[in-house]
């Protein structure tokens, strides 16, 4: 029997095309991403790498939901639906035959639809080279247990939760509702997942709540070296093991209480019980009523009012609908959460400003969003039809635009609603934490301007698709499709032209210094562009609506002829006339005004002005030694106006004659010894984005170059004078231009450049194979190569130079820039300030500009120097001004101790908007993000104050980048970042004592093993590291704070004094390196701790510590005899991740025994060490035992995970009585 | 002067199923009645009249009205009740009817209000006007479905297959609440239920497989086939021999026996008797000479 059915669902389905089409849409997807190579994972791994693989079948899983529910929840409605239950089920069939039968079939089918995706891919690997779409190199040998493994570790997995409880849901209630439903219930449990995984503590919760395992996978993988993901399979263990179980479990418990509970007997009976109560009907008729004669009347006004009337009804059937409620609820927590827990920096959060509120709204509500209008438009559409109503409805006396415009307007008020909840649950969260500051407008102006457009736009697209394609499921698909190929055409295949992707508009950031600033212009733009789009779509889909019974496209063609007429002609006319005339005003501005260009393109340009010019990049050219810098910004009009006069010096042994000029910014003229240049050639073919807006700029930027008027011979100084001017015109496609804004200016530019600059070469060299580019390993020349030595890290066409500026700007703003205020004044309207530089300064300089407040201090050191701080910050963001100062002076305090003295008087930190993440250290000058600390929330004494900590590291490279000047070498960035990295530690480990940089060395770690993980090209060690953040910020800091706990901090800092002393303000070649710098610190160590700095520094290696065993005897009252097993080991590696070498001799590595957790002064949750000592272990495994005093509770190998471990994790374990 | 005429009207859907060939009424006031077997194209034409689909040539004028091109005009003296239906599940019998009258052009609320309650009694709804639609009972739901259709005084009744489902008596009742209408307004009801048109219609119209194949009063139908129709028992092997020699147009089984119906100028032989002709004599022997015999 179980067999019948079982076979008879096959062969129901076999003959289904919605099967063939499910498979084809996976099959299709997964095929074409592989063999484009539209895959996550490095680009030296391959594309079906076994990491790709194991992945693509989660998200295969996880898109599948759809198709899911689809199989999986209709198998038993089937007979509802169509009203076979009735006699269906008197055939002698047992309840469990039936619905044993039922499922497996549907899940058969379910499998094999999901192995045509399966298909998709390994066809993609295999086929890969012959559409040449990728290298035939990028795609590896077929590996056949990653399919395996992918498939029963978690596409099976997942589809069985997913497809069992859809097909419970909807047979415990009959309802198909229940199974949409149910799909959005999965998500929740991945968003959440989602969300928590940024956090690192909040990880392990992550991996068990991800109903995907996605979020598990990706956290077991996290630091797969390239070598790994090529071949290594997700191991059933762990985390990944206990969400397996536990979802799976879910799923067999649901299943069995399914069958346990089915019964033909209620199956049937669903409506029966309610009709009962009614089916006392006497039936007698009274022919004798009379039927009153009432007046109609039809106008034009009254149908108008109908039409509210009509929608306000739909509109309530819509939001009382209990799912569209669940739905929306689902959203509203995501909302409010994502508000709650809000921006967190390094785990600290940030007050909850409005902007901020703001953004979470395109963090998880708007996918409900999507969710919500997609499915209800669908509702919406078919209601008449889904309870054949429809033709009564159609033939009653009302025009189409009537009851077409009324389930429109039904959903525009759906749309109001909606927008509105960013709003409420962005007040409540300020509310309830306290943040009182309200703007009501900048709440308003986004919900209105920009949100209520896209989902407007998004309606009018589902609304007409629903109307074409006429049928509610296929409907829906359609509309889903359509975003799911937008936003992988963007996200994969890098096609990101606004103008093309509906609804799609250039992004914004509001910022509380700058507001909406220059953005609100092209949205609007582009949203009324969208919008006319989107009438004109509805204005068809009225022509193509489906009055009546035939849905055929002849019948709905001969239709929309009759619906046609002069009115509606003109009126499609005029909309199509409008919106290709916005279309065509953006393309100008875009394309035309600016320069935009697709990322290939960019490439393509790269790739040419490499081959064309790279030969100039050590072409003998003079050297900057003086500038006076005129600086006009004029910010209501987004325009720099740069005048520049430079000292110019032959500083090498050989005659220039020519000047190879190379500048972003039009060149209005260039003067030597004040007689203007004509260029006697000029190349603009690789333009910048943006600011170029008229022939005459075309022909100023790019490359010019010079005659010069008389030879420049070796020591010859004439001076240079040049006017450069930046002006944002129009709109770009990106919508992002930060440099030159209303509020918030923060350009670095100014003076055109030398030569050519490898900077914009193409690093990748996947991208660099294609064009017939050699391998590019490295972006600096060798430590030995006497040009990178000739040359300073940040800027090769001056050495050390003297500095002046008058920057001008309105009247109501600050103008800064490096140097000391000499004077200020107005002039004609403008506001001019006036800096000097004292001494020499490598040549790195900024101006800033915004309507700012100052806050001043002074630090004064033990010997009596001073310094001024001020901190320039947006008059609102007032709060953690005391951080900002007083990490300066901390840092002060400690740098010069223990390294230089300070070289200036003054040391300036400038708030700069939003648009960009970082801060950066000038000369006495540190503009700093606003998104950073500025508006951060450090009440919890347990969170990382990495306000004060960043602060310390900016402050830290006045000394590591302005006193060192490292040279342009492999490793010279480590004398900048490393040590300055290193200095900031320092700094907020006196502050905040040694228990507080356990979470931030714990991000560093994260951060260190994922970056490798997803390194592009080989990993460097700290000594020859050319470019990668991840090796000079995030190992450079563990290894030199742990260098500091190994041989003291004293040792340290008394071996980078000296180098300090013998290396700053060097002002001729050759420049400093890290080769020069090691010997200071090897000089600092002992003999036998030697070892970890070169270990550190000059070789790849990480350390497998592991606790095994723990157990504890009471011996006497408070003393305890502990038992510890660990095993240590220490592997080296080479660039790419293979396995080298093991450590061969002991190892220096901290023991620690634990009792509980206590507080620090500050309210901080420390450990408390009952025994913490260092102990010389060789490779393997050892047993320890120690006495006490106090309960050991836990214990662990380098418990406070200073070494580099590849699983942090496993070196704490809690302690048990033996 | 009420008077709906249809000339030549041809429809063949997308799938290639002819629906209506040629098809030429005209159909006056009073209960006009529409015959055919399932399939024969009453619902298309039906549906056609009631705006709900389009036909490929021909005509349908309602007075002055253009039917296929004037539709809204026809909707607003329209009352039309489909084969099938469905109803809003959780709205009550009166707000769904209210709502109908105001998208009929009853604008006033007192007025729809009147309205509504009558139709609530009149189809007998009144006690349950408060209930939810997803709660009637298949006939309760067809009365619902008559009271619709009544609102506006529509000039123009269309009703398909009203009767199907219902109980002998409520097919009464609402027999009689139709003739009632029929007497001012058109009312067009499809049937194959032959026994409804003969108590209720004054003129009527037999369709087969697209085509009118007989049109007029009843009675004068009935006339035109009187005495020629002859019925005899005969075994159930012998059947196919006699379907060869004669045009039998009915068979029905009869304890244990085969009544049949022949049609036939003269008296076939002289086993067969004379019948006393009924309209389903007629109807039997129209569609025969469409399409093979019905078994009854």
């Amino acid at each position: 029997m179980f067999k019948d059915i079982f076979l008879f669902e096959l062969k129901y389905r076999a003959r289904r095309p919605a099967t063939y089409l499910y498979a084809l849409i996976l099959f299709l997807y997964f095929f074409i991403s592989i063999i484009n190579g539209w895959t996550p994972g490095s680009e030296k791994a391959y594309i079906n790498s076994a990491f790709v693989i194991q992945q693509a079948l989660i998200i295969m899983s996880i898109f599948g939901v759809l198709i899911c529910s689809a199989i999986m929840g209709v198998p038993v409605y089937r007979d509802i639906e169509h009203d076979t239950r009735s006699y269906f089920l008197s055939y002698p069939i047992t309840e469990k035959g039936y619905l044993l039968g039922r499922y497996a079939g549907s899940f058969v089918v379910l499998f094999l639809v999901f192995l045509a995706g399966t298909l998709g891919l390994l066809l993609g690997g295999i086929m890969g080279p012959l559409f040449g779409f990728e290298e035939t190199s990028r795609f590896g040998p077929v590996n056949f247990s990653a399919y395996a493994n992918g498939i029963i570790l978690f596409l099976l997995p997942n589809i069985f939760f997913t497809g069992t409880l859809f097909f419970c849901l909807v047979t415990l209630t009959r309802k198909i509702v229940v199974a949409y439903t149910g799909s959005i219930l999965f998500f929740v449990a991945y968003l959440v997942a989602n969300a928590l995984t940024s956090d690192i503590e909040k990880r392990n919760l992550a991996d068990l709540i991800d109903t995907f395992g996605l979020n598990t996978f990706q956290n077991a993988t996290r630091y797969w070296t390239v070598v790994e993901q090529n071949t290594s399979l997700a191991a059933l263990e762990g985390n990944t093991l206990w969400n397996r179980i536990i979802w799976m479990s879910m799923a067999a418990v649901v299943f069995a209480y399914t069958v346990f509970r089915f019964n033909f007997q209620s199956f049937l009976d669903v409506k029966l019980g309610k009709k009962k109560t009614i089916e006392l009907d006497l039936g007698i008729s009274k022919t004798h009523v009379h039927i009153p004669v009432a007046v109609q009347s039809f106008s034009a006004s009254g149908y108008f009012r109908e039409m509210f009337r009509l929608a306000k009804l739909e509109f309530t059937n819509v939001v009382t609908d209990i799912y569209f409620l669940g739905i929306l609820l689902g959203g509203l927590l995501f909302l409010f959460l994502d508000g709650w827990f809000g921006f967190p920096q390094y785990g600290t959060p940030s007050f909850p400003t409005t902007y901020y509120m703001l953004e979470v709204k395109d963090f998880n509500y708007i996918i409900f969003i999507y969710i919500l209008l997609i499915f209800y438009t669908g509702e919406v559409v078919h209601r008449d039809r889904s309870v054949r109503f429809n033709q009564i409805s159609d033939t009653l006396p009302v025009p189409n635009w009537l009851m077409y415009g009324s389930k429109f307007l039904a959903l525009v008020y759906i749309c109001l609603m909606l927008v509105h909840m960013p709003l409420i649950c962005g007040v409540l969260n300020q509310v309830i934490k306290g943040y009182y500051t309200f703007e009501f407008g900048k709440y308003f102006t986004d919900l209105y301007l920009i949100e209520l457009p896209e989902y407007l736009q998004l309606t009018m697209l589902t609304f007409f698709v629903h109307i074409l394609v006429n049928n509610k499921f296929p409907g829906h698909v359609v509309s889903i499709g359509i975003w799911v190929i937008m936003f992988s055409l963007r996200s994969f295949a890098e096609y990101d032209y606004n103008l093309f992707f509906y609804s799609y508009t250039p992004g914004y950031r509001i910022s509380d210094m700058n507001g909406f600033g220059h953005f609100l212009k092209p949205l609007a733009w582009f949203n009324v562009y969208w919008l006319l789009l989107g009438v004109l779509l509805l204005m068809i889909g009225n022509l193509l609506w489906v009055r009546g019974t035939e849905g055929d496209w002849q019948n709905r063609l001969k239709l929309a002829r009759h619906r046609i007429n002069t009115p509606v002609l003109a009126s499609l006319l005029t909309v199509t006339l409008l919106w290709i005339g916005t279309g065509s005003y953006i393309y100008y501005n875009t394309s035309i005004v600016n320069n935009y260009r697709t990322a290939e393109e960019n490439r393509n340009a790269q790739a040419e002005l490499e081959k064309k010019y790279s030969h100039l990049e050590r072409a003998l050219q003079p050297k900057i030694t003086d500038v006076k810098l005129y600086a006009d910004l004029y910010p209501n009009d987004f325009r720099a106006s740069m005048r520049a006069i430079c000292l110019i010096t032959n500083k090498w042994d050989k005659p220039i004659d020519t000047l190879y000029i190379n500048s972003n910014a039009p060149i209005r003229y260039l003067k030597i010894n004040g007689t203007a240049l004509e260029p006697f050639f000029q190349d603009a073919s690789l333009l910048p984005t943006e600011g170029i807006n008229t022939d005459a700029d075309r022909t100023h930027t790019g490359f010019l170059w010079y005659k010069l008027p008389q030879t420049l011979q070796p020591g010859d100084t004439v001076t240079m004078e040049t006017q450069t001017e930046l002006a944002y015109r129009g709109f770009t496609n990106s919508g992002i231009n930060r440099q030159v804004v209303e509020n918030g200016t923060f350009y670095t530019g100014g003076i055109p450049a030398f030569g050519y600059s490898s900077q914009g070469e193409l690093t990748s060299d996947k991208e660099r194979k294609k064009r017939n580019l050699p391998e590019k390993k490295y972006t600096q020349p060798a430590q030995d190569d006497p040009w990178g030595l000739g040359n300073l890290l940040f800027n090769d066409d001056a050495d050390y130079i003297t500095y002046e500026a008058v920057v001008s700007t309105t009247p109501d703003q600050i103008a800064v820039s490096p140097g000391y205020l000499q004077k200020s004044w107005e002039d004609n309207g403008r506001k001019y300030y006036q800096y000097k530089m004292e001494g020499e300064m490598d040549m790195f300089f900024t101006v800033v500009s915004a309507r700012y407040a100052v806050a001043k201090d002074q630090w004064k050191g033990q010997d009596g120097k001073t310094v001024n701080i001020e901190i320039f910050h947006h008059p609102t963001h007032t709060y953690n001004i005391d951080r900002f100062i007083g990490s300066v002076k901390a840092s002060m305090d400690y740098f010069n101790t223990n390294f230089t003295p300070y070289q200036y008087k003054q040391m300036r930190i400038l708030e700069f908007p939003r648009y960009a993440g970082f801060a950066q250290s000038f000369p006495n000058t540190v503009p700093y993000s606003e998104s950073f600390a500025w508006v951060g929330d450090f009440s919890d004494p347990d969170k990382t104050d990495y306000g004060f900590y960043v602060t310390a590291h900016e402050v830290a490279h006045q000394w590591w980048g302005h006193q060192v000047t490292p040279s342009n070498t492999r490793g010279a960035n480590q004398l900048s970042e490393t040590m300055a990295e290193y200095s900031a530690l320092m700094v907020l480990k006196k502050e905040y004592g040694e228990d507080a940089m356990q979470k931030f060395l714990k991000y560093a770690l994260d951060r260190y093993l994922s970056g490798r993980a997803s390194e592009r090209k080989f990993e460097e060690t700290l000594m020859q590291n050319d470019q990668r953040a991840y090796v000079w910020y995030q190992k450079g800091s563990l290894i030199m704070y742990a260098l500091a706990d190994y041989i003291g901090e004293d040792a340290v800092n008394k071996g980078l004094k000296a180098f300090l002393e013998k290396a700053a303000f060097r002002q001729k070649a050759p420049f400093a390196t890290t080769g020069e710098f090691l010997p200071y610190l090897m000089n600092a160590t002992p003999d036998s701790l030697q070892y970890f700095v070169v270990d550190g520094w000059e070789n790849i290696c990480l350390y497998e510590n592991r606790i095994k065993e723990a157990t504890y005897q009471k011996v006497k009252d408070d003393e305890y005899k502990v038992k510890l097993t660990v095993d240590t080991k220490k592997i080296y590696y080479d660039g790419t991740g293979n396995e080298m070498a093991q450590g061969k001799y002991k190892e220096y590595i901290d023991i620690g025994i634990f009792t509980e957790d206590g507080k620090n002064k500050q309210g901080m949750t420390v450990k408390k060490p009952l025994y913490l000592k260092k102990h010389w272990l060789a490779p393997g495994e050892h047993t320890l035992e120690f006495t006490v005093k106090g309960k050991p509770v836990r214990a662990g190998i380098d418990p406070y995970n200073k070494l580099i471990d590849r699983v942090p994790d496993d070196n704490v374990k809690d302690v048990s009585e033996e | 002067m009420n008077e709906l005429v249809i000339s030549n009207l041809s429809k063949t859907y997308s799938n290639g199923v002819q629906a209506l060939k040629n098809v030429s009424l005209t159909i006056p006031r009073g209960m006009f009645g529409l015959l055919g077997p399932n399939g024969a194209g009453k619902s298309s034409l039906m549906r056609t009249i009631a705006t709900l689909q389009e036909a490929d040539s021909g005509s349908i004028r309602l007075n002055t009205i253009d039917v296929l091109r004037q539709k809204e005009d026809v909707r607003k003296i329209l009352g039309y009740l489909p084969q099938e239906f469905g109803v809003y599940p959780k709205i009550s019998a009166e707000t769904m009817l209210d709502h109908i009258a105001t998208l009929k052009g009853i604008r006033n609320s007192n007025e729809r209000k009147e309205v509504v309650e009558a139709l609530l009694q009149k189809v007998n709804l009144y006690q349950f006007r408060k209930k939810n639609l997803g709660t009637f009972s298949g006939g309760m739901k067809q009365r619902f479905g008559i009271a619709q259709a009544l609102i506006g005084n529509p000039k123009l009744i269309i009703v398909d297959e009203p009767t199907a489902g219902l109980d002998p008596a409520e097919r009464n009742r609402f027999h009689n609440l139709l003739s009632e209408i029929g007497l001012n307004t058109i009312v067009i009801l499809s049937t194959h239920i032959v026994e409804d048109v003969t108590n209720l219609c004054s003129s009527m119209a037999i369709i087969c497989m697209g085509e009118v194949v007989a049109q007029g009063n009843p009675n004068t139908l009935v006339a035109s086939v009187q005495g020629k129709i002859w019925k005899r028992v005969v075994n159930k092997e012998e059947l196919p021999l006699y379907q060869k020699e004669y045009q039998v147009i009915s068979t029905h089984l009869k304890a244990g026996l085969t009544n049949i119906h022949v049609y036939s100028d003269d008296l076939p032989d002289s086993t067969f008797e004379p019948v006393d002709a009924d309209l389903e004599d007629v109807y039997f022997t129209k569609i025969t000479g469409n399409a093979d015999a019905v078994a009854v």
